[in-house]
């Protein structure tokens, strides 16, 4: 199985300890990806962000979760942190 | 001396229950169940084994082995898991590094961590008052080069040398080993819940021969159970700690609409 080029890593990873960066990249992706020297393919697959496509780049699953949560929720302008899953369960959980 | 009491397995999340409802149900009976184990159990420490899904850890330093050893641990909040602060061990974290390095595993110590979804969901399962202290041992199942199997079982034994050997006596110690079963997490096979592999899995431990499972390769592991499936090695690394104890399966569903395989196990030493 391919594993990606570490600066696709190491981009993923900046953006996620790093709001401003991350803002950043909502509005110019292209300008972080010319910055973190990914070649055009890298970015192309990045950018289609499917099973197929982040398989083919070898991108670490769970660095392909925080990558597709962040482009998400660049795009629906909505925080990273929506409706709770375990909000159906919480009441019982919490009860001590 | 002190004591393993036993060793618990468990999934580490849930997802919301819409279209499953009554499966989800199941499930978290499942885990209302293996809370109720605990209050039988009455540990006064937990070791909460399990792995960090690249929050704490990344890909510049691949740490695949770590203990935390700072005195309280504040969560994440990340997976829907509300944010919470439980008090660790720091007497029993340093020693056991100490010890460990006597025997071959050199853990690294954190002294600043932020346990997600992976360790405080089963915190929160296993203790929701934040009453027993807690000490989370990092097995990293999503490093690109995990430990192996068999080497997470063995660590398991040395934990229990230490407890037998330096723990003080009436000290009670359960293990947990969090995360699994099957699934494969955005990889191709993405779906599948491999059923009879996690069967194989829960019989074996349940019937005290967890070594048959440590015995397979990571590589084995991974193609019968997916990436995710690899987090079965927290489980062998609890079960290691109470060498051939028998146990049960407390619960067990493949949910494809989660992609997993979900499931619990306790194991009790004998007295």
């Amino acid at each position: 199985m391919a594993v990606a080029p570490y600066r696709v890593h190491r981009l993923i990873q900046d953006l996620m300890r790093n709001p401003a960066e991350a803002a950043q990249f909502a509005k110019d992706p292209a300008a972080d990806y010319r910055r973190y020297g990914l070649a055009d393919r890298e970015a192309r697959l990045l950018e289609a962000g499917s099973l197929e496509a982040m398989t083919e780049l070898g991108v670490h699953p769970n660095l392909q979760m925080k990558f597709l949560r962040l482009r998400k929720a660049s795009g629906d302008g909505a925080k990273l942190v929506g409706a709770g899953p375990l909000d159906a369960y919480l009441d019982r959980l919490l009860e001590p | 001396m002190g004591k393993i009491i036993g060793a618990i397995g468990m999934s580490h999340i849930m997802f919301p229950p819409d279209g499953i409802e009554e499966q989800a149900e199941r499930v978290l009976q499942g885990m209302l169940a293996v809370r109720n184990k605990v209050r039988e159990l009455k540990p006064d420490l937990i070791i909460l084994a399990g792995g960090d899904h690249l929050n704490n850890f990344n890909l510049a330093v691949q740490v695949t082995l770590a203990i935390g050893v700072c005195d309280s641990f504040a969560t994440m909040g990340d997976g829907g898991v509300p944010a919470s602060e439980f008090p660790g061990n720091r007497v029993f974290a340093e020693g056991f590094t100490r010890f460990a390095a006597r025997h071959d595993f050199e853990l690294v110590q954190l002294e600043e961590v932020r346990p997600d979804h992976g360790m405080a969901f089963p915190k929160l399962v296993l203790d929701p008052a934040n009453s027993i202290p807690t000490i989370p041992l990092y097995i990293n199942a999503a490093m690109p080069v995990p430990p192996s199997p068999a080497r997470c079982h063995r660590l398991g034994a040395v934990l229990r040398d230490y407890v037998e050997q330096q723990r003080p006596q009436e000290e009670r110690v359960l293990v947990v080993g969090t995360g699994g079963l099957s699934h494969w997490l955005r990889v191709p096979g993405e779906g599948r819940v491999a059923e009879e592999f996690d069967a194989e899995v829960i019989n074996a431990l349940i019937s005290g021969e967890s070594e048959r499972i440590a015995r397979l390769s990571t590589e084995e592991i991974v193609e019968a159970s997916g990436n995710g499936g690899l987090e079965v090695i927290a489980w062998l690394f609890a079960a290691g700690a109470v060498r051939h104890a028998q146990g049960e399966k407390i619960y067990y569903e493949a949910v494809p609409a989660w992609i997993t395989g979900m499931g619990a196990v306790a194991l009790l030493a004998d007295d």
